[in-house]
């Protein structure tokens, strides 16, 4: 089922929740709602789901209105970033409430629901906990259950709220490589809420960027990171480095450096900002050309896949990130304290004075 | 290269003594001002009172709480109680529901009002169901005129119960239903329940015992109450007499031991009720 979202806002008294959100979910796609406490994802979430209605905008599910809808009308499987399990039933037992409390008329038989349940605990490998209660099981466990729950009633839509925020690390990462495989299996449509960035490239089909109520920017993993469409998206999906500087008609100047910018042919003469991220940070002990920035290494984290270091350029005194493997690092040998050379490759240079 | 250590001698330290206890002293000082406590306002009264009561021999008690006005207060106590409780108990669960699941205007109004019997005399109590109810109040003339008695009869005490035990099962299920949250009703709801089955079927199993609590409490103010069923009651023999008040009664007569006799009912109410209270509070703390 696709889901379009029309110009939805959610407005309260002190602040906006929403502010004028459009969006189209195709159907069988796994969209990630991405963005910083506060950006309006869980709204927006709850507002499809039918927990929550908009002030104004509609939502269509197929291209059916069903902003009015009840939620119970809309079929769609919520999953809770609490899991929200019903405390004193069992695991088979919360499985099943969904096909227990439809009407008589709907209700399958009690073979065929247990035998859909016990299909369903297989399917999220809890079929031998059938019998325990939420309390007797770990986070993990309790948040297959909530999905196996939310997937018996065959919902059209799979709508999770921060599904894997409560859980640690390790969990993190192997549940929602899980939920990943599932999506391929099942193709359900799926709108799923973090704020993590990691969770959301990894998962996603899609990633919508969201922030103080607005869509920053939609697009592929790739294409948001690659590509981010303005300052918010770029910091947001990543560690970032500022480099100031002036653009007038089509050249940047950053420092020492130039670059030509065709998109930037027109613009008058104004401040620009460029972004670059730590791994394009080139360091060298020699200076190759005059466009390098000296600076100084305050601090060097080196254990792990990859090497962090903090360094302060000599020149205005700004601190500066740069990553780089684990061999180039061995093979530089730095140390703290040296001083070295900086080529920023690959800038991405945006208008205005922005400061983050 | 060596360093030497000096090794200062502390007061050995009781054995048994951990960092957060209180030393031993001041724990038995404690615990013996509470049996104290309990003592001199529980056990001495108690057996006081059974002791009275048994005072002229088993017949005598037997046939004290057999009286036939003895025996219509208790059917009176209960009839209250049957009613007030269970009219309290709808009351209590819905206004936790409101109160705990939804915000709408008048909210802090409601849980105001709700705590309202706690805070005014039970005597007053009374006395606004006869300002309200009796012959020279408001609603006086209108009720002679349908010949619907409510003061000085049963309604009138069944009111007055009602309104004096009013917020025990509201107060005890709210922080209940709040700390609990609505993330398990919302779940059901977007798996397909409505509303009633959402209720029978999630919040209620989840809040049995603090309703259960409620409930004992709810009972046992009902069927204790004295100060607000003695304003509106009139005192009537036979009629109008709930077990509290008909031991007042033998009491100013000066008959002693059927007082007590029939306030050992109450009293074993009591012991009843804290039995139970115990058992309730122990399934509270084991089902969180």
């Amino acid at each position: 089922m696709s889901i379009e979202i029309r110009s939805v806002s959610k407005l309260f008294a002190t602040f906006n929740a929403l502010i004028d959100v459009s969006l189209t979910v195709p159907s069988g796609e796994l969209v990630a709602l991405l963005g910083p406490s506060g950006s309006g994802k869980t709204t927006l979430l709850r507002i499809i789901a039918g927990l929550e209605s908009p002030d104004l905008g509609s939502i269509l599910f197929n291209g059916e209105e069903a902003t009015n809808r009840h939620v119970r009308e809309r079929q769609v499987g919520f999953v809770f970033q609490h899991y929200a399990l019903f405390r004193h039933m069992t695991v088979f037992d919360n499985v099943a409430f969904g096909l227990n409390v439809r009407p008589r008329k709907f209700r399958p038989s009690k073979a065929e629901i247990r035998e859909k349940v016990h299909g369903l605990l297989k399917l999220v490998q809890l079929d031998s906990l059938a019998g325990r209660y939420p309390a007797q099981l770990s986070g993990g466990q309790r948040q297959r259950v909530a999905l196996a729950r939310a997937l018996a009633v065959e919902p059209q839509v799979l709508l999770l709220d921060e599904p894997f925020g409560a859980l640690d690390a390790k969990v993190r990462v192997e549940l929602r490589r899980w939920l990943r495989r599932l999506h391929d299996e099942i193709h359900v449509t799926s709108v799923f809420v973090t704020h993590d960035q990691d969770e959301a490239l990894e998962v996603a089909d899609r990633v919508v960027v969201m922030n103080e109520g607005r869509i920053e920017q939609v697009g592929t993993p790739e294409e948001v990171y690659d590509r981010p469409a303005n300052p918010f998206v770029y910091n947001f999906l990543g560690n970032v480095n500022l480099f100031h500087g002036r653009v007038d008609k089509g050249e940047a100047r950053i420092g020492d450096i130039s670059i030509n910018l065709p998109e930037f042919e027109e613009t008058d003469a104004g401040p620009a900002v460029a972004y670059v991220r730590p791994y394009d940070i080139e360091i060298n002990r020699l200076r190759h050309s005059p466009e390098e920035i000296e600076a100084q290494i305050r601090f060097i984290q080196g254990a792990g896949a990859v090497a962090r270091l903090e360094l302060e350029r000599l020149d205005t005194l700004e601190m500066i990130e740069a990553e780089m493997t684990r061999e180039r690092y061995r093979e530089l040998g730095l140390v703290e304290g040296e001083k070295v050379f900086l080529r920023p490759r690959n800038m991405r240079v945006f208008l205005g004075d922005y400061n983050i | 290269m060596e360093i030497p250590v000096e090794l200062k001698h502390h007061k050995t330290i009781s054995a048994g003594h951990k960092g957060l206890t209180e030393p031993l002293l001041v724990r038995w000082l404690l615990t013996g001002v509470a049996l104290i406590f309990l003592s001199l306002f529980l056990f001495v009264p108690l057996t006081a009172l059974f002791t009275q009561a048994f005072e002229k021999g088993a017949g005598a008690y037997f046939a004290a709480i057999r009286e036939p006005d003895a025996l219509s207060a208790v059917r009176l106590t209960l009839l209250t109680a049957a009613i007030s409780v269970p009219l309290n108990l709808v009351f209590g669960v819905a206004a936790a529901w409101a109160i705990a699941k939804f915000q709408f205007p008048g909210k802090s109004l409601l849980i105001t009002l709700i705590d309202l019997p706690f805070s005014v005399s039970p005597v007053i109590s009374g006395l606004i169901y006869v300002l309200l109810f009796g012959l020279q109040g408001w609603l006086g003339p209108w009720l002679d005129l349908h010949d619907i008695k409510i003061i000085f009869a049963v309604p009138g005490i069944v009111l007055a119960t009602i309104f004096v035990t009013f917020p025990f099962i509201a107060r005890e299920l709210i922080p209940l239903m709040q700390a609990q949250g609505n993330d398990e009703e919302e779940a059901a709801l977007v798996l397909g329940a409505k509303g009633l089955q959402t209720f029978f079927r999630v919040t209620l199993p989840n809040i049995k015992w603090g309703l259960t609590y409620g409930v004992i409490l709810c009972n046992a103010r009902a069927m204790g109450e004295f100060g607000a069923v003695s304003v509106v009651s009139g005192h009537i023999r036979g009629f109008t007499n709930t077990i509290p008040l008909h031991v007042e009664i033998l009491y100013n007569e000066y008959n002693y031991a059927a007082a007590f006799a029939v306030a050992s009912l109450l009293a074993c109410l009591a012991l009843v009720t804290l039995v139970a209270k115990s058992i309730v509070e122990w399934k509270l703390k084991v089902s969180n």
